[in-house]
């Protein structure tokens, strides 16, 4: 195998790929990339088995062929290279010569044929959309889903094709934020998947905001194809808990609030809250809605926000971080904020199709 | 300066009560718990008894047939409590430093009494007296320079004792050296065997015995622990107001029981007795354990972390069948029984969006208003489907 490369486009592909690579594996050859020239490119692939990535970068290719290297060895090589134009020659037994100017490196690899193949599957259902639009729903979600590895399908972000509509969904059973969008897909393709949040993040850091998203899906495995990139990922099996059953049908108070304004104010505020027992106070009076919190031993703080409210008073307590992260994601400069007790949940709404629902602290 | 602790033990404490008010029972022997021809156990045995071998937490049966001219009376912990009481009201007069361990003892700390009441023996023997003038029921009293030591002493010389325990490190070890290793707090049945078959026998091989090899036998927290206490040193200090750590209850079954719905059923009920003391005393409990003993007394026991901590009646339950769904019914049960331990009053918890059944605060709701009904109404007046009021 025998290229030629250019630096900068080898680090972006690199960068693509090289996140999905378990730093604590125990296969050697899954510390490696996996470099094949063909058809006149040069493809770059990684997985952790749950996970695979693949890219291509424009290459010149003067000998077809394939070889593993290290991965982070090979990305930090590029990374300082000392010019644009990189020769790539790799000889039968893996050894990988790299010039580059006046540089020039001898890196072993692992032959390609120990490289597991990237999963291939007819998926039986199919899916079209735009990345831009993709992206922001899990955006806005993915944030939700639970870190706590007791119940993995928690972990994940629910996709759901259900009536001519997208689904996003992710919850760690304290809050749940949702996203729903209008998607055409034929209707023998409605149904649940479930993806890791590694498949997620992933996602976020390589979607554009432009151009479209295929979305193959079989019985337990997902493919994304977008611009140069191909994401296969398992996916979480279980039954996602019926999130519809959570969402208040109807609250007693609905409340307009300023969002920067709220985000800032329970910042603040949070301050005086303590790691362990995180709370902040939302007491909502006539035209005045006062966040707080008191610490014992440690102190409190107060602050008021102008709000336009007439109802019953309202004081209900809640994670600061869970209050401030939807906030963080919406781009309204209003929303509402809709409650009906102390220990009912409480639901954030923007004028987009989304909605946050968060149950409160009790405190006392 | 060097500190000063008793411990007050009242002698046969609930046995000594009852022939203190029934006069034809002193000088026989006077078991107080279940009666012989009955299931359940001795809850105090007087001296007479105890010299038919009858010990608290012997089947009644048993005690029964060592001794069946022993007189058999149900507890009476009211005037027991009363009693209590007043013992308590005596020792407050020497310090405020004590530490009431259980209806019949003590700890006090009397380093800042002495110089009112005199030395630590003079001190204990002036209590010794006030209760029995006042009472007219004995306590034994150790004298030592902590708490342990205290302990041990107040049970040397049982009853109507005063030990006092050398107040020097070398002295101290001395006497303790001859007394046999399961004299120390901790050391169990099963400690002991372990220890025995090191030729570990007394405190004093204790003493002697290397950390290393110690640790080796039962583990290097214990061994350390046990090092110290055989030197004779325990830095606790007294705790006063100390926070109920436990809540539990037990049922003893007139006929050994197979039954796993009648079982179930019983165990509902003491799961909501558990619940209502725990409400009572606004706590949340983060672990809960069942305790089954089978025919012939053997008897296991299972435990399980309650996450978020809890006190309704519905979170309680289900941890209590989760946990007999789990113990296969091999044999006949005997008694059974369900508690709580690691008990907080809980500040602040985040309310969840899933749950199966009732959600968690609700369900604490729900349970206190079944408390305040059976308060105003009398406990039967309201049940659920499940149990069988005891």
């Amino acid at each position: 195998m025998k290229l030629k490369v250019d630096k900068t486009a080898m680090m972006e592909g690199l960068t693509k790929v090289l996140s999905i690579i378990n730093p604590r594996t125990t296969l050697p050859v899954l510390s490696n990339v996996l470099l094949e020239a063909k058809d006149n490119k040069l493809w770059l692939s990684a997985t952790d088995l749950e996970v695979s990535v693949q890219t291509t970068v424009d290459a010149e290719i003067d000998t077809e062929g394939d070889t593993t290297l290290p991965a982070k060895r090979i990305s930090s090589i590029f990374r300082e290279l000392p010019s644009q134009e990189v020769e790539i020659d790799v000889d039968e037994h893996n050894s990988a010569a790299i010039q580059c100017g006046f540089s020039f490196f001898k890196v072993v690899g692992i032959s390609g044929e120990d490289f597991p193949p990237l999963p291939r599957f007819e998926g039986s259902r199919n899916y079209t959309l735009e990345q831009g639009v993709f992206k922001e729903m899990l955006q806005k979600t993915s944030y939700a889903s639970s870190a706590d590895e007791t119940r993995p399908i928690l972990n994940g972000v629910l996709l759901s094709f259900k009536g001519e509509k997208l689904v996003v969904v992710a919850t760690d059973g304290r809050r749940l934020a949702l996203v729903e969008q209008e998607v055409e897909f034929p209707a023998d393709a409605e149904g649940d998947l479930v993806l890791p949040s590694k498949t997620v993040s992933e996602l976020l850091k390589t979607l554009h905001d432009e151009g479209q998203i295929k979305i193959h899906a079989s019985e337990n495995q997902v493919a994304f194809e977008f611009g140069d990139m191909l994401i296969v990922s398992k996916l979480i099996e279980g039954t996602y808990p019926n999130f519809r059953q959570v969402i208040p049908s109807q609250c007693e108070e609905r409340i307009a609030v300023e969002r920067e304004g709220l985000l800032n104010a329970v910042k603040r505020v949070s301050l005086m809250a303590n790691d362990q027992t995180s709370t902040v106070k939302l007491g909502f009076g006539k035209n005045r809605l006062q966040i707080s919190t008191e610490t014992p031993d440690v102190g409190e703080a107060r602050e008021s926000l102008p709000i336009k409210y007439e109802g019953k008073e309202i004081a209900v307590s809640f994670n600061p971080e869970f209050m401030m992260a939807p906030l963080r994601f919406l781009e309204s400069d209003e929303i509402y904020v809709e409650l009906t007790d102390d220990l009912s949940p409480g639901v954030i709404k923007s004028n987009v199709p989304f909605l946050y629902v968060l149950m409160p602290m009790r405190v006392g | 300066m060097s500190r000063v602790f008793l411990h007050v033990d009242m002698d046969a404490f609930y046995a000594s009560v009852e022939q203190r008010d029934h006069p034809e029972l002193r000088g026989r022997p006077v078991v107080v718990g279940s009666p012989p021809n009955q299931r359940g156990v001795v809850s105090a045995a007087s001296y007479e008894a105890r010299t038919f071998g009858i010990h608290s937490a012997m089947p009644s049966v048993e005690a029964g047939k060592r001794c069946p001219h022993a007189v058999f009376l149900p507890v009476d912990m009211p005037r027991y409590k009363e009693a209590s009481e007043t013992i308590l009201r005596i020792l407050e007069r020497f310090t405020p430093l004590i530490e009431p361990l259980s209806i019949d003892e003590a700890f006090l700390d009397v380093t800042g009494a002495i110089r009112l009441f005199g030395e630590g023996p003079e001190i204990g023997r002036q209590i010794k007296e006030a209760i029995q003038a006042e009472t007219q029921l004995t306590a034994s009293v150790g004298v030592a320079s902590n708490k342990f030591l205290a302990k041990l002493a107040s049970d040397l010389e049982k009853p109507d004792g005063l030990t006092v325990v050398p107040r020097t490190p070398d002295k101290i070890r001395a006497f303790l050296a001859p007394l046999p290793a399961e004299r120390i707090w901790g050391v169990g049945k099963v400690t002991r065997l372990h220890l025995s078959k090191a030729g570990i026998v007394t405190i004093g091989d204790i003493q002697r015995v290397r950390l290393d090899t110690l640790a080796s036998l039962v583990g290097r927290h214990s061994a350390h622990h046990l090092k110290q206490l055989a030197m004779g040193e325990d830095a606790r200090e007294i705790e006063m107001n100390v926070e109920e750590q436990s809540i539990s209850r037990e049922f003893t079954f007139m006929e050994d029981c197979a039954d796993r719905e009648e079982l179930e059923a019983i165990l509902c009920d003491l799961v909501d007795d558990v619940g209502r003391r725990l409400r009572r005393v606004e706590k949340y409990a983060s672990t809960a354990h069942i305790k089954v003993r089978w025919t012939g007394f053997e008897t296991i026991t299972r435990q399980m972390k309650l996450d978020p901590p809890c006190c309704d009646d519905f979170q309680l339950r289900k941890a209590a069948m989760e946990l007999f769904g789990k113990v296969e019914l091999t044999k006949p049960v005997r008694l059974i029984g369900f508690g709580v331990t690691q008990l907080h009053r809980k500040v602040e918890q985040q309310l969840l969006l899933f749950h199966d059944g009732v959600p968690p605060e609700r369900a604490e709701k729900l349970s206190r208003t079944v408390d305040q009904i059976r308060s105003t109404f009398g406990p039967d007046s309201i049940h659920s489907g499940r149990g069988r009021r005891l």
